[in-house]
């Protein structure tokens, strides 16, 4: 059969990545084949998701942030210092966490979706029009973010102006001082070229940029024994694969950066400048339980409990 | 499957139906071949319902209300007058004048026809006494309105913008030097045919009258400052630019001016809302449109079967421009912007070409084709605006075409005419 | 560039094809319509301009104003499309159809009125029932709060009335001796002298 699969980023992305790396497991260990469907071809990331519940779609890509409107505790990856910030920590929370492996498929399951994988892009890192190392530095600043009620709770913590836009209005606005900040993985600042516009990068450690893969439910209940598996091992092989993709990635993009502007300053928050930025977390926390109720504070817990038994 | 999508489209466009049916009815036929029944029409509406989603094109509407309350206020009029007492004297000077005047008001307008009626209907009656042949200067309005498609603000600029994801400020500040250098060839042009036609010049206006018509004028001149000053200083984007001109307009007409009274707002925004909901719609079901062609890959199809991939840069701009110019011909130019810009966006990205050097080659094409029979829509603007029959209005068009074609050219050949403002407002 | 005809006004008042009764309801429809229009687009530019003026005033923009204009565009445009169908403004190439004798364009009037009908009710019911399952998936605008079927309320609405007027421009058609291009609207392209 031919299997539908869209995801929400350009050519060479790491969504993009991903998603072949999964077309190529599946075009070569069966007949099936995968057409990947890139950003804006078929719609918004909202309008991808729902075309993969109506069916029309497989496989969908969509980041937790976008997800927040259908699954509010799927925002918990908003939570400022909530994820270790250092590659291994971060790949092995991922492999072993009972809250991504366990309880986020079971949330995604009742909207009609069976979560594959949740996988990691790149630490956050924030873009501005100056180089700063405290939150005080931040007050005033209008900062863009997704619009997502989380997420601008995070930067108001921080003492920023979180200001929603899309994506594609985020270019102009930076060049033309609209706002004087924005958050990114580095490899998205470097192919968005938006450290022309925003040079100063502050690598604050507060977050990871997380997405997630799944299927249309039905479908994959629909599928052969085989092909559940062939799916799930396909699955399997593009997680590794993008692991080893995104190692290292960071650095290529900022050595890229740097050879292509001398404006651009790195700034890396030391421990106890980060402490005052961790100081404003619980704030978050609290709006996060709000929003996501009982099921987000035990999935926070679970979260926390999971934290805990990689660090043994 | 794409075949047979184009016919219905054309057939029931040739036939007359409202834009939007042709549009709809080859979307629905192709989700029905897709799955096989009406299953999956949610995913048309949601399109649609996406199309008239971005923020952007709010933009539309606002330029059209600013236009709309200058039209009928005393703006265009004092724009013209201006004109006038500086270049109506001398050799084709009134005709020259009524291609700055286009120029002029394009600043302030988006569309070529709100052009045509505020340039056209006072300056044609001036042009037939002075002894300007009827075809000549039917030909020149409508040509010369086509500067305003290319002068910022441009509707067809932020469709374009729109539908490619490109920035709407780049283009439009892209679009002022083709629209100069078409008002250039123009002049030249209408300076040829009074020596030829020996046509006899106005009397020269004083320096006093010119004063006056300068201080007249002086309040309108700002739109363009307020747009172009605007967007180049950084200041604001092409919406907040469009809210500001609505602002000012509303100000210089009903407080300055006093041309308008209070109620008339509300017979302005009805008919903006009307102008707009027209356009939007199409917006809706074109978005509707190219969303199954994309899910059904035929983008990439038409592409390879053109044999695009091995024409290059310049080959694809030319095929570009070929193809918006010969649709063009026939069907509105915004359902032209919105169906074709989705099919040519594979090619453009696998070339590299800079989309704002696209759009504005787009925007020129498409304003050449609409003045280009058998079906060009400026065409029959005129017939209806003039009451003129459509031989009348197209017997002068031929060598405004040839220009416009040759400045397409121009472009192409050096894309620095359209690229070097933008890359002195926009360092990259 | 669009605008059918560059005309000024000429939707000043509009006198129902249909008798009675029905026809002053219908003339009610259109006057509630020409108000959502002219309401819209001045709750447009007032939000606008005041977002802007926010923004240079106290340096910071409403975070809701792009959904309100999200809104107000969804309002214009289906409001704006029975209003048009009304006064036969929708945009279209007449080109083939002008050459046409009256009687084979008053033949193919009806086959566009009917058609153009039939797709206004099947898009009006389609965009409802888009409608019920954005109302069971519960999405909402994240700044407004506000659940996004509400705000698509007015498509299937605005279909069906659209939908109606081209039916009832077939049945002008077919109960009258010219050629309507919408119930109010005589074609008298070429050879009516219409203010414009
Ligand atoms: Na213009
Ligand atoms: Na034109």
């Amino acid at each position: 059969a031919n299997w539908r699969y869209a995801h929400e980023e350009y050519e060479g992305d790491v969504q993009d990545v991903f998603a072949y790396k999964f077309k190529e497991y599946i075009e070569d260990n069966s007949d099936n084949t995968v057409q990947v469907y890139r950003f804006g071809e078929l719609g918004e990331s909202d309008d991808i998701m729902e075309q993969t519940q109506a069916g029309i779609l497989n496989f969908v890509n969509q980041s937790p942030g976008f997800t927040g409107a259908l699954i509010p505790e799927a925002q918990i990856f908003f939570i400022p210092y909530l994820m270790p910030t250092d590659m291994e920590s971060v790949v092995t929370f991922f492999r072993e966490s009972k809250a991504i492996n366990d309880d986020f498929p079971k949330l995604y399951a009742e909207k009609g979706l069976e979560l594959l994988k949740m996988y990691p892009e790149g630490e956050m890192v924030i873009t501005l029009d100056e180089a700063i190392t405290t939150p005080e530095e931040l007050k005033n600043k209008k900062i863009r973010v997704m619009t997502n009620p989380l997420l601008s709770e995070t930067y108001s913590a921080f003492g920023a102006t979180p200001t929603p836009l899309p994506w594609g209005e985020v270019y102009g606005a930076l060049q033309t001082n609209m706002v004087q900040g924005q958050e990114n993985p580095i490899f998205w600042i470097q192919s968005g070229g938006l450290y022309e516009v925003s040079p100063h990068l502050i690598f604050t450690g507060h977050g990871w940029f997380t997405t997630a893969m799944m299927a249309n439910q039905n479908f994959y209940e629909g599928l052969s024994d085989a092909d559940k598996e062939l799916v799930r091992k396909a699955s399997d092989f593009a997680f590794e694969e993008i692991l080893d993709h995104i190692d290292g990635l960071a650095d290529e993009a900022l050595a890229k950066i740097q050879e292509s502007s001398d404006e651009v300053t790195v700034t890396r928050l030391n421990e106890e400048q980060i402490a005052e930025f961790r100081k404003r977390a619980p704030q978050v926390e609290a709006k996060f339980v709000e929003m996501a109720g009982d099921s987000g504070q035990q999935l926070l817990n679970q979260f926390k409990q999971d934290l805990e038994d990689i660090k043994k | 499957m794409a075949t047979i999508l184009m016919v219905i489209m054309i057939g029931l466009l040739l036939m007359g139906f409202p834009m939007m049916i042709p549009l709809t009815t080859a979307a629905v036929v192709g989700f029905v071949m897709m799955f096989d029944g009406f299953g999956q029409m949610g995913t048309f509406i949601q399109q649609m319902m996406g199309g008239i989603r971005p923020a952007s094109l709010i933009a539309v509407p606002m330029f059209i209300l600013a236009a709309d309350i200058m039209t009928r206020g005393q703006s265009a009029d004092r724009l013209i007058n201006m004109v006038m007492a500086f270049i109506g004297h001398i050799k084709g000077g009134l005709a020259i004048s009524a291609a700055t005047s286009c120029t002029l008001f394009g600043a302030v307008s988006g569309s070529t026809q709100a052009t045509v009626v505020a340039v056209g209907s006072p300056l044609r009656p001036k042009m037939l006494k002075a002894g300007y042949s009827d075809s000549f200067t039917l030909a020149l309005i409508i040509n010369a309105s086509d500067i305003a498609f290319l002068i910022p603000p441009s509707i067809g600029m932020i469709i374009y913008g729109v539908v490619s994801q490109t920035s709407i400020a780049e283009l439009f500040i892209a679009g002022i030097g083709p629209g100069l250098m078409i008002l250039f060839m123009f002049s030249l042009y209408c300076l040829l045919y009074a020596y030829k036609n020996n046509v006899p010049t106005e009397p020269k206006a004083t320096w006093g009258e010119r004063g006056r018509a300068v201080r007249e004028a002086l309040w309108p001149l700002f739109f363009p400052v307020i747009i172009v000053g605007g967007i180049y200083g950084g200041i604001f984007s092409p919406t907040e630019a469009a809210a500001v001109c609505v602002l000012y307009a509303f100000l210089l007409e009903f407080l300055i001016f006093r041309s308008l009274k209070l109620t008339d707002i509300y017979r302005i925004a009805k008919s903006t809302g009307l102008i707009t909901a027209v356009v939007f719609i199409l917006v809706a079901v074109g978005n509707g449109f190219s969303w199954i062609l994309s899910f059904a890959q035929i983008p990439q199809a038409i592409l390879e079967s053109v044999g695009i991939n091995e024409a290059g840069p310049v080959g694809v701009l030319v095929t570009i421009c070929v193809a918006f110019f010969i649709a063009c011909m026939f069907v509105d130019p915004i359902v032209v912007i919105l169906v074709l810009t989705p099919i040519f966006a594979p090619a453009i990205q696998a070339t590299g070409l800079d989309p704002v050097l696209v759009g504005v080659l787009i925007t020129l094409q498409v304003a050449i084709g609409s003045a280009t029979p058998p079906f060009g829509c400026d065409i029959f603007t005129a017939i209806a605006i003039f009451k003129r029959p459509y031989m009348d209005v197209i017997r002068g068009t031929p060598p405004f075409i040839a220009m416009l074609i040759v400045a397409a050219g121009l472009i192409i050949a050096f894309p620095q005419i359209a690229l070097f403002l933008r890359d002195l407002a926009f360092p990259a | 560039m669009t605008e059918n005809s560059p005309d000024l006004d000429d939707t000043g008042h509009y006198d129902s094809g249909l008798p009675g009764f029905l026809g002053t309801i219908d003339e009610w429809i259109a006057k509630i319509e020409a108000v959502m229009l002219a309401a819209g687009v001045i709750l447009m530019a007032l939000n606008t301009c005041v977002n802007v003026i926010a923004r240079f005033v106290f340096g910071e923009g409403m975070f809701f104003s792009g959904e309100i204009n999200r809104i107000l565009i969804i309002l214009v445009t289906f409001a704006g499309i029975g209003y048009a169908a009304r006064h036969g403004r929708h945009i279209r190439m007449s080109a083939i159809y002008d050459a046409i004798p009256a009687r084979g364009r008053k033949v193919l009037m009806i086959v566009i009125a009917l058609f153009t009908a039939a797709m206004m009710f099947f898009l009006c019911y389609h965009s409802y029932g888009y409608i019920v399952t954005l109302y069971d998936r519960g999405r909402i605008l994240p700044a407004l709060g506000i659940e996004i079927w509400t705000i698509y309320v007015w498509a299937p609405i605005g279909f069906a009335v659209t939908g109606i007027q081209y039916l009832l421009t077939a049945v002008k058609n077919l109960t009258s001796k010219d050629v309507y291009l919408s119930t109010g609207l005589v074609d008298g392209y070429a050879e009516t002298e219409t203010e414009v």
